[in-house]
């Protein structure tokens, strides 16, 4: 399809010039034709005029000569005596003698008022009289062409003086064959003579032609022009004698007039075709010169366009406009691999600590796989060691993110000194995002790279010492291995990272990739997006597991519920928190779960007021914590379902709290200040100190439900619980045990002096709608059962 | 004209003259030609017939015609019949002088001076005078059978002296008439106190 082009264009300059010279050629020729046509036309008009001069000028010279004969004979004394004599019969006699020597047969002579007075002896009296209508035009023109005997003669006539005119001597000579052909000699036209009859019949009586043409001439004769056979022919007529009774014809063959011309037009014909020849390789040799460099510049920009810009363009050394093309497309290659290196450099490279990126690696990963399963056996493993340093995000958020700039580079140069050292040709160190580090180690199986991950988590050991700082490195490690643990580079780089995960979760050095580990992963990975699709279809269900108060003047009651949420799939059926909720922390979409909790929460206020509910929970997350808009949205959800403040309890986990206890300490003043309550939840499972507890604004506890749960079989456990009540009242907080999961439980909490309980015993997370039935249940039954729990 | 004439010319003046005194009676004739365009037509030969004067007539004596120049000198020579005419040639070329006519056929080839032998013209009538060597020369020799003939002059018109009263037949001669034409005739009658007469020729360009 590329060549489609060009070779039009060279075509289209080819047949432009052809055309154009084949149109001036054609004309050149029509106007040569044209005016060959004319001048042969001219020519032979010219040539019969000349034609008739000469015939005119033959049949002079005939009569002149005769003339001179007759004039002999007219002079001559004898004769003179003989006609002063009187002596008829020798006159006679003279006259036929004298007219033997110069050829007349027909001799007279005549009296000078033109009556006859003598004969030849062989003429015959019938020529006389045939010849006496012309004599007076013959004595005033000297000869005349006449039809004598139906034969052509040329008679001449002379005075005769002795001294005085006494007569004229006349003489007859046929005209022969040989006048004709000497017409045809001299003038190169064919002559014919014809005669009428009396009858008016044309005859032929002397010709040039051919036998065969007569017969057409006869048909044909008198016009200008005939066609004898079948060849066009012009003609002119000369009419003789004093009736016309007789006429030459001299004719001409167009052919033969045009044959020179033919020539010359098929010498034309060849010159043109030469010129078109000519032009035609002229034309093609220019339209290549500027084709060919076109195509190597097409071709060239196709080299671009697969991202080959090593060869240098030709033409360049041309000095006209395909030459500035060419060094235009030239300058273009040069910057546009500039720019493609910058770009490589931009894509492929980490800037910050010039090691390559995550693209790079997943790049040489894809290729070590490649290569690898090239080889024959199945190919030797590919190993990838992802680490992700601990804390840096302290390191950022308390030094700085300049500082933690610097430390990762340190990092990087301490994983590429390491590397330098004991790394093998083909390994990779890369950068995979924030402080992620990535190894890739063709050829190692899983314990090899285990081994190296070790052998890095050495060069961690030593602190990294910045400015004033320093730093204690550590990071978890994950190995993964193609093609045990994946069957691509993807696959096998998310492998390694939960692997890293993993260990970090379980605080261990390295860990090798499990599918254990990663049975959930393939669920929650498609679920950020079905999570959102979730939260557009309303998929999500607002659930409340009701709070029991123990102590108290509404000892009993249902006083409050915590909010829960549940998700509706529509083809997995009801999904357990459990599943996605820590999936939303992970991503940051547990802060758009929990608007939607408060929104659904407030929604729902109205009813749970009625029911008798003063405070409903809802938890955050530590994002949630860190969204400093947090307070403002709240404020905001509440206005408009009319829910005072004080009727949301906002409970924390411990562990969220201590991710970020500056920023969550500042968060909790603010939403305390707003009126919010807060609680701790699964208080006893996190490492908070009490002392840090004291500082913050909280007003409940809420015991784990591991120790509630335990509390029955487990005296420790129910000392923990004791001990913790003990510890809340003291600290002026109110406690909420969850996990309540038998009578005996809540009777021994009742015992405790816990403010309220919340479990299974009481009643499971329901949906909201379900609430007022539960109420109106639970107060008949408050007094039965609850009440002799209690006592 | 005159200067031209020679003895002979004179001695027949003379003689002419001479006969009507003998006679006693002699008119005078006068001649006037024209042609027939009406102009006054010099060199027309005019001679009176009769039977007297054919009685009358004697041959010429001494006559001559001479060539020089190529030319005959004289164009129109009358004479009476029986008259014997020499051909002098003044000339250094030689002529050939011939006739055809009837009225005196005849021929002096190639010569030079003049021939022994006089031609004698006994006939009446026109005899035409041509040289065979040149065709231009042309001289006429008319022939009478009376002594009273003159030539009209310049004027076209002449007179004849010594004619005797009487009746005559005039006739009349030109070159120019047609080859071969007779002298045109008409009566004229002389009394004594003479006669005059004007004749009118049909003449012919192309005889000339």
């Amino acid at each position: 399809m590329r060549a489609v082009r060009p070779r039009r264009l060279s075509s289209r300059i080819v047949a432009l010039f052809l055309g154009l010279l084949l149109v001036v050629q054609l004309a050149g020729f029509a106007i040569v034709r044209w005016s060959i046509d004319d001048n042969a036309r001219l020519m032979l008009s010219q040539d019969l005029a000349v034609g008739e001069r000469i015939w005119a000028r033959l049949l002079a010279q005939r009569a002149q000569k005769l003339t001179l004969g007759a004039s002999v004979l007219a002079t001559d004394y004898g004769f003179r005596d003989a006609a002063g004599s009187g002596d008829v019969s020798t006159l006679g006699s003279a006259l036929d003698n004298h007219g033997a020597r110069i050829g007349a047969t027909i001799t007279a002579m005549l009296a000078p008022d033109l009556t006859p007075r003598a004969l030849g002896d062989t003429t015959a009296p019938a020529a006389l009289v045939a010849l006496l209508p012309h004599l007076r035009q013959l004595t005033q023109k000297g000869s005349v062409l006449a039809l004598i005997g139906g034969q052509p003669y040329q008679v001449v006539v002379v005075p005769m003086k002795a001294p005085v005119l006494v007569g004229y001597v006349v003489m007859g000579f046929a005209l022969d064959h040989a006048l004709v052909e000497d017409m045809r000699a001299v003038s190169g036209l064919h002559a014919a003579v014809l005669a009428r009859d009396s009858s008016g019949a044309e005859r032929l009586v002397l010709s040039t032609l051919p036998a065969a043409l007569s017969r057409d001439m006869l048909a044909t004769a008198r016009s200008d022009a005939m066609d004898l056979a079948g060849r066009p022919h012009v003609l002119r007529n000369i009419a003789h004698g004093a009736r016309g009774e007789m006429h030459t014809v001299l004719l001409r063959s167009v052919d033969d007039a045009v044959a020179p011309y033919a020539q010359l037009q098929t010498t034309l014909a060849v010159l043109t075709l030469a010129g078109l020849l000519m032009a035609g390789a002229a034309s093609v040799v220019t339209a290549r010169r500027v084709t060919t460099p076109l195509q190597s510049l097409v071709r060239a920009s196709e080299r671009f366009a697969r991202g080959d810009y090593t060869q240098q363009l030709q033409h360049t050394e041309r000095e006209d406009e395909i030459g500035e093309l060419a060094r235009s497309f030239d300058r273009m290659r040069t910057s546009i691999a500039a720019h493609e290196a910058e770009i490589r450099q931009l894509a492929y490279w980490d800037p910050l600590t010039q090691l390559p990126n995550r693209a790079q690696f997943r790049d040489a990963v894809r290729l070590a796989i490649e290569d690898a399963s090239r080889q024959p056996g199945g190919g030797r493993p590919v190993a990838v060691v992802m680490l992700d340093l601990d804390r840096f995000k302290h390191v950022n958020d308390v030094l700085g993110y300049a500082f933690g700039d610097r430390l990762l580079k340190g990092v990087a140069e301490r994983l590429a000194g390491h590397a330098k050292q004991s790394l093998r040709q083909g390994d990779v160190v890369a950068r995979l995002s924030g402080d992620e580090f990535a190894l890739l180690l063709p050829g190692s199986d899983a314990q090899d790279a285990l081994l190296v991950a070790e052998r890095v988590a050495e060069i961690f050991q030593h602190p990294l010492i910045l400015d004033d700082h320093t730093v204690d490195l550590a990071a978890g490690f994950g190995v993964a291995c193609w093609p045990t643990h994946a069957g691509d580079a993807d696959t096998l780089i998310s492998r390694a990272e939960v692997a890293m995960y993993t260990a970090k979760r379980k605080t261990s050095a390295a860990l090798i990739y499990d599918p254990a580990i990663d049975a959930g992963s393939a669920l929650t990975l498609s679920l950020l997006s079905e999570l959102r699709r979730a939260l557009e279809n309303e998929e999500l269900r607002l659930f409340l597991q009701p709070k029991i108060a123990l102590s108290g003047p509404r000892s009993g009651d249902m006083v409050g519920a915590e909010a829960l949420v549940r998700w509706q799939h529509p083809t997995r059926g009801m999904v357990p928190p459990m599943q996605f909720i820590p999936f939303a922390e992970q991503t940051g979409f547990v802060r758009q779960l929990t608007l939607w909790m408060l929104e659904a929460t407030a929604q729902q206020w109205p009813m749970l007021r009625s029911l008798g509910i003063t405070r409903v929970s809802v938890n955050l997350s530590t994002r949630d914590l860190l969204d400093q808009e947090l307070p403002a949205k709240l404020d905001r959800i509440l206005q408009r379902h009319g829910m005072p403040a004080c009727a949301l309890c906002l409970e924390i986990t411990e562990s969220a709290i201590m991710d970020e206890p500056q920023r969550a300490e500042a968060t909790l003043n603010t939403l305390s200040s707003s009126g919010f309550k807060l609680s701790i939840d699964d208080f006893g499972t996190g490492y908070s100190s009490l002392a840090y507890l004291k500082r913050l604004p909280v007003d409940e506890l809420k015991i784990d439900k591991s120790f509630v749960m335990a509390m029955e079989s487990d005296e420790d456990d129910a000392k923990i619980v004791r001990s913790t009540i003990d510890l809340a009242h003291n600290l002026g907080l109110t406690v909420v045990a969850e996990g309540v999961e038998t009578a005996a439980v809540l009777a021994r909490l009742a015992q405790l002096d816990c403010d309220e309980a919340q479990g299974y015993h009481m009643a499971r997370p329901m949906p909201a709608a379900e609430m007022p039935a539960f109420a109106q249940r639970w107060r008949k039954r408050d007094t039965l059962a609850l009440t002799a729990a209690l006592h | 004209m005159p200067c031209l004439r020679r003895t002979p010319a004179r001695a027949l003046a003379f003689f002419a003259v001479g006969l009507p005194a003998l006679q006693a009676s002699a008119a005078t004739v006068e001649i006037r030609s024209l042609g027939s365009d009406g102009k006054a037509l010099p060199e027309t030969v005019v001679f009176l017939e009769s039977a007297a004067a054919k009685a009358a007539a004697r041959p010429l004596p001494g006559v001559e015609i001479e060539q020089a120049e190529r030319r005959f000198t004289q164009r129109v020579t009358v004479v009476t019949s029986g008259s014997e005419v020499r051909f002098p040639n003044r000339d250094k070329v030689r002529h050939h002088v011939y006739s055809f006519s009837p009225a005196k056929n005849f021929e002096l080839k190639l010569y030079t001076g003049t021939p022994a032998n006089p031609v004698l013209f006994d006939k009446p009538g026109i005899a035409v005078l041509g040289c065979n060597i040149h065709d231009n020369m042309v001289a006429w020799v008319v022939v009478v059978e009376t002594p009273h003939f003159a030539v009209t002059g310049a004027q076209g018109g002449v007179k004849i002296d010594n004619v005797p009263p009487g009746t005559y037949k005039l006739r009349s001669w030109h070159p120019g008439l047609a080859p071969g034409a007779p002298a045109a005739e008409e009566t004229l009658v002389v009394g004594a106190g003479g006669a005059g007469a004007a004749v009118k020729l049909p003449l012919v360009a192309a005889a000339l």
